[in-house]
């Protein structure tokens, strides 16, 4: 992958986001405050334009300015969770300018886990995380199959992922508020995170 | 709403106004930003970089902290809201003279994942930082859940003790080392009687009946441990000192320094009758008292309430906190 299919991916995930916005801002006013569509739609965009005009070709220099990008047009929580993700990705992918499927799922792996550990947040809280763990680690358990393939498993990973969140108690942001009154909702972010997935999958899946 | 301001949007960048008016000859805009304090403070070559950032509405947590002897930078956010990771990254370097900067700031979701960022992207371009939180609060998680705490007044000391540590040429090793084990010896309490009202709100930030306090509570008005008919100063000095006694032990042969904080609309009077139980409790108790703290340090706006805050010192730390400081709103030359 380069920075080429870097801008398609993004420029994929951002029609997604823009598709689903008032699908997540629905979702997000039943235990947040609604700006989950708005700032997933504004991030990924964002990044998608940035990409597109980008003249840099280094993976790691790319994505620290699309993390950077993506936080000054999405500030929310996730937003910033999103931003932390893509940062720990360009420390891995620093230097270079072709990226294997493999080195990608690492850089993933190490964006994840940034994430957690900045975050204070682990799987089975009801976030983004029970999308994203369970997908990436499809990846990584698929790597002698093709991208393509591998990221179709992963889409559906996630989807499980997010649909297992309706069962949680929610730990983090403004839904603690709610309790247990938050059991039986889905989760926002875990439903961005899988609409990422997916969009990478669809996108794959077509240009494969 | 009863406060004296002019429009609420404005009420930090006018704060921030003045702050630059009245102290320009010890501070200064980073780039003209006024959300990003500088310190203009003669640093030696190389000196580690000690930053913090977080929500107005505190002072003098955090900017008034900024000078000689104790931070060089710091980016603020709205009242009780983070700044971005963006303005966090400028500060962190801007603050950084080549061997690196610690970023010391209270244990808060938005602050933790912007600080976060900022160090990512500027540990990319290969400035080293360290991260030491804040989490002096006893009463807002148990003992064993300590990382949970919240940063409160301790904080104050932390900046101290970082500041001193950095100006005396340490590492960035060192100073984080040092500023989270003398960490390790600080905790506060604290107990509220009214709340606070965010300009931008306009309303209280919780309920309180005329007769109760709260105790434990934080200092943007979270909840505390429980609501109590209100006390007398000698019955509430003696549960915040047995709540801490009981989460960091206190012997006979300790010496602490005692820091009686108030919340922002409390009397000195009362924070000195809070003190003198303090300070007969510890010495009842055989604790010897070095440099006691009492005013002002971090408030919540117009709360009524008080922290105390103990920290247990060896003696690099005494020697630190002993080290000269001198900021818009601090000097330890009257301590």
């Amino acid at each position: 992958m380069d920075r080429k299919a870097l801008a398609e991916v993004f420029s994929a995930i951002s029609s997604v986001m823009d598709q689903n916005k008032d699908y997540l801002i629905e979702l997000d006013q039943q235990n947040g405050d609604g700006d989950l569509g708005i700032s997933m739609s504004n991030g990924f965009r964002a990044v998608k334009l940035y990409l597109e005009q980008a003249e840099e070709t280094d993976m790691g220099k790319l994505f620290m300015k699309s993390s950077s990008v993506f936080n000054e047009a999405a500030p929310s929580s996730l937003g910033t969770i999103l931003s932390l993700g893509m940062s720990g990705m360009a420390r891995q992918l620093k230097g270079k300018e072709r990226v294997a499927f493999s080195e990608m799922n690492e850089a993933l792996d190490k964006g994840l886990h940034l994430l957690m550990e900045k975050a204070g947040s682990k799987p089975g809280e009801k976030t983004i995380l029970d999308a994203l763990c369970p997908a990436i680690q499809t990846l990584k358990e698929n790597e002698d199959i093709s991208a393509a393939e591998a990221y179709a498993l992963a889409a559906q990973a996630a989807a499980a992922g997010s649909e297992a969140t309706r069962q949680m108690k929610p730990i983090h942001g403004r839904a603690v508020y709610y309790g247990d009154k938050g059991i039986g909702l889905l989760d926002g972010g875990s439903v961005a995170g899988k609409l990422i997935m997916e969009a990478i999958a669809d996108y794959l899946g077509g240009a494969g | 709403m009863k406060k004296i301001m002019n429009q609420p949007e404005q009420f930090v960048d006018e704060t921030m106004e003045a702050i630059e008016l009245a102290y320009g000859d010890k501070v200064e805009f980073l780039n003209g930003d006024r959300r990003i304090l500088m310190s203009k403070a003669p640093a030696c070559e190389g000196k580690v970089g000690i930053v913090t950032a977080g929500g107005s509405g505190h002072l003098p947590v955090f900017l008034g902290y900024v000078g000689f002897g104790m931070l060089d930078g710091c980016a603020v956010g709205n009242v009780f809201a983070s700044p971005s990771a963006q303005k966090m990254e400028e500060m962190i370097r801007a603050c950084d003279r080549g061997n690196g900067v610690l970023c010391l700031y209270g244990n808060y979701g938005g602050d933790r994942l912007n600080f976060g960022m900022a160090c990512e992207a500027v540990e990319f371009d290969d400035i080293p930082t360290r991260t030491v939180l804040v989490t002096d609060d006893v009463a807002s998680s148990p003992k064993g859940e300590e990382g949970k705490r919240r940063g409160v007044a301790g904080m104050v000391y932390a900046f101290k003790i970082a500041g001193a540590a950095a100006a005396m040429g340490k590492s960035l090793d060192e100073v984080a080392d040092i500023t989270q084990s003398a960490l390790n010896r600080i905790r506060t309490m604290g107990i509220a009687l009214s709340p606070c009202i965010v300009p931008e709100v306009g309303k209280p930030t919780f309920q309180i009946e005329a007769d109760e306090m709260e105790i434990g509570m934080g200092i943007h008005g979270e909840p505390g441990i429980q609501v109590e008919k209100l006390k007398t100063a000698d019955e509430t000095a003696q549960l915040i000192l047995e709540t801490i006694d009981r989460d960091m032990p206190l012997e006979a042969g300790d010496e602490v320094s005692v820091m009686v904080n108030g919340l922002g609309a409390t009397p000195m009077e009362e924070l000195l009758i809070i003190y003198r139980k303090v300070h007969r409790m510890l010495t009842e108790k055989g604790v010897s008292i070095y440099m006691p703290h009492i005013g002002e340090f971090a408030t919540s706006m117009e709360m009524a309430g008080l922290s105390v805050t103990i920290f247990k010192l060896d003696k690099q730390s005494k020697e630190l906190l002993r080290y000269p400081a001198s900021t818009p709103f601090y000097t330890n030359a009257n301590k």
